[in-house]
């Protein structure tokens, strides 16, 4: 090989040299957006950062931490966000199967059914969140119109029209219903493609042995759509953990359908404690850190 | 009794349900938007507008400046998109092709950006825009939208340029091509279909974006559609129908975008965003 001069080591670069080269806008784009943000709110977390107060920045330790374990509001909010994980994810996956298996049926036309499938994924949370307001509305809100038909045909069921937002367990009822709509249909989507690698030998063979459909749903379905389940799971999850624009644009009895993401958002953005919001924001990525943390032991546990 | 249920009615009852689940919220939205003051408070309500008007849509766009706000969202979103697309290019094309060691934990770690939660972004990065005096600019938005793209773009793009047969490269650069050269003329051409779904995913993350949107830009001037659209409201009331009227103009570019784009979209979300 003949001896490079500087000018061709720079045009033409060994290939590791120019790898790391390539790979550098995206390390300092991270760096600055992601890795420096972490550090400087686990940083701020000790100190008493009340911008709009004047105070002097001051180190205070785990005081903020303490000041969290006793604010009733902080528990308030994690209550309700475990609330809608605990309802949304699960509540997605079932109807996003059940979307999964309808959409999978030999149709000829599947443009206006996937159409559907996509619709709810590309809409913004924060225009659900307006839409499904709309539908709880208590005077001209399509919920209660149809709850008032219903009660007129069957007066025993007792059913009666709700003012949705004036209570925070029917205003959690209302996010959980938007929340669900919203992001099952990702899920069918990543379930369908799933069902479709499924190959239908699998199925004929079953009938050939007189399974029943039930059977072949338990005994061939399920076990294998659990590895597209669990990657769709793990984001469910760590977005249902972050909930903020359903919520936030529901009307709502105020504080007290709060999620976590909307008390940090507060506690940031409008009182400017940088400080107390930046120890919250800490819980929460550790509660996120967390949660990957068993998914990833669970899937990695699943394959030995 | 079973007789009832024909394959065919079974398929057209499924269609059905799919169909109104996924569609009956923006119809109604788009019937509420037609809607009139008097019609939309008669009792009982009505399904269909018995008289539409088109009054709603102007007072949509009088009452807020939602021009102002489509704007901004296709500007942020463009941007940021395109950026992404070329940060994440350049790593893809690194990690897929080069003498690289360790590039599954590279990729790993790229990919992990996207397991932060966002809120735990926001605190620090109010504070880091406070203080650059960027708060209420384009860039308080574009550059962290870019960086929120990158797990999904990267990840993409690597599994497209893992497909591109490594001759077509090696019979450019014998023709004087350097490995740059290669990789804009050959690589990400090859690659197109990749890139453009990554694009348009990157596309619907930044258009869909609402907490940095609401903490960062909160001034009429950079409010983005989804910050924009919660303006409409009172103290005590809702205007919906105006409301509804901004959400259909809001969703009409959505709704392009996935109608022109469903397959690809569907393939992107389905098998290059989880492969890997």
């Amino acid at each position: 090989m003949h001896k490079r001069n500087l000018i061709d080591r720079i045009i033409d670069p060994s290939e590791t040299t120019l790898a790391w080269v390539l790979l550098t806008p995206a390390i300092v784009f991270i760096l600055l957006i992601v890795a420096y943000p972490v550090a400087s709110l686990i940083y701020n977390s000790f100190f008493d950062i009340r911008l709009s107060r004047g105070v002097p920045i001051r180190f205070i330790g785990l005081e903020n931490y303490v000041a969290a374990w006793h604010d009733a509001m902080f528990w308030r909010a994690v209550k309700n966000t475990m609330i809608i994980t605990a309802v949304t994810v699960p509540g997605a996956l079932v109807v996003g199967l059940g979307l999964a298996m309808l959409a999978n049926m030999p149709f000829k036309r599947r443009g206006l059914i996937r159409l559907s499938l996509l619709l709810p994924w590309a809409l913004p949370l924060a225009f659900v969140g307006l839409i499904f307001a709309w539908f709880f509305h208590s005077e001209y809100g399509i919920v209660n119109d149809i709850i008032r038909r219903i009660s007129l045909m069957f007066p025993g069921l007792g059913w009666e029209p709700q003012i949705w937002f004036n209570s925070p367990t029917l205003t959690m009822m209302a996010i959980c219903i938007a929340t669900i709509w919203k992001t099952s249909s990702f899920m069918a989507l990543i379930l369908l493609a799933g069902l479709q690698t499924i190959p239908s030998s699998l199925y004929e063979a079953a009938e050939v042995d007189g399974a029943s459909r039930w059977t072949q749903f338990v005994e061939i379905t399920l076990p294998l759509l659990v590895p597209s389940m669990l990657i769709a799971l793990i984001f469910r999850t760590l977005t249902a953990i972050q909930s903020f624009d359903i919520p936030f644009s529901m009307p709502g009895p105020g504080e007290e359908a709060q999620t976590l993401a909307m008390y940090i958002q507060l506690n940031s953005v409008d009182y400017l404690d940088l400080g107390y919001s930046s120890a919250l924001a800490v819980f929460m990525f550790i509660l996120s850190m967390a949660t990957t943390f068993v998914y990833l032991r669970y899937v990695r546990g699943g394959k030995d | 009794m079973k007789s009832f249920f024909t394959a065919r009615r079974l398929r057209w009852f499924a269609a059905a349900v799919v169909m109104i689940n996924g569609l009956f919220p923006a119809l109604w939205i788009l019937a509420t938007s037609l809607k009139g003051e008097i019609e939309l408070t008669a009792k009982p309500i009505t399904y269909w507008p018995a008289d539409p008007t088109l009054q709603n849509f102007m007072a949509a766009f009088r009452d807020q400046p939602l021009l102002t706000y489509l704007l901004n969202s296709a500007l942020v979103a463009i941007l940021s998109t395109l950026l992404s697309l070329f940060i994440s290019a350049l790593a893809a094309y690194a990690i897929a092709r080069l003498n690289l060691k360790r590039q599954d934990f590279i990729l790993t770690a790229i990919i992990a950006v996207s397991m932060f939660p966002l809120v735990t972004l926001m605190v620090p990065l109010f504070e880091i825009m406070r203080g650059l005096n960027l708060l209420n600019s384009y860039w308080a938005l574009i550059l962290p939208y870019t960086v929120l793209n990158l797990p999904i773009c990267t990840l993409m793009l690597v599994s497209f340029f893992h497909d591109i047969p490594r001759d077509i490269e090696n019979a450019a650069m014998l023709d004087g091509c350097t490995r740059l050269g290669a990789l804009w003329r050959i690589v990400v051409p090859l690659a197109a279909p990749g890139v453009f779904t990554a694009g348009i995913l990157a596309f619907v993350n930044s258009w869909d974006e609402f907490l940095l949107a609401l903490s960062l830009n909160s001034a009429v001037a950079y409010r983005t559609l989804p910050v924009g659209i919660q303006m409409y409201q009172g103290e005590f009331a809702f205007p919906w129908p105006i409301i509804s009227a901004a959400l259909v103009v809001a969703m009409v570019p959505v709704v392009i975008v996935i109608i022109v784009f469903q397959e690809k979209v569907v393939s992107g979300l389905t098998s290059g965003g989880l492969k890997g």
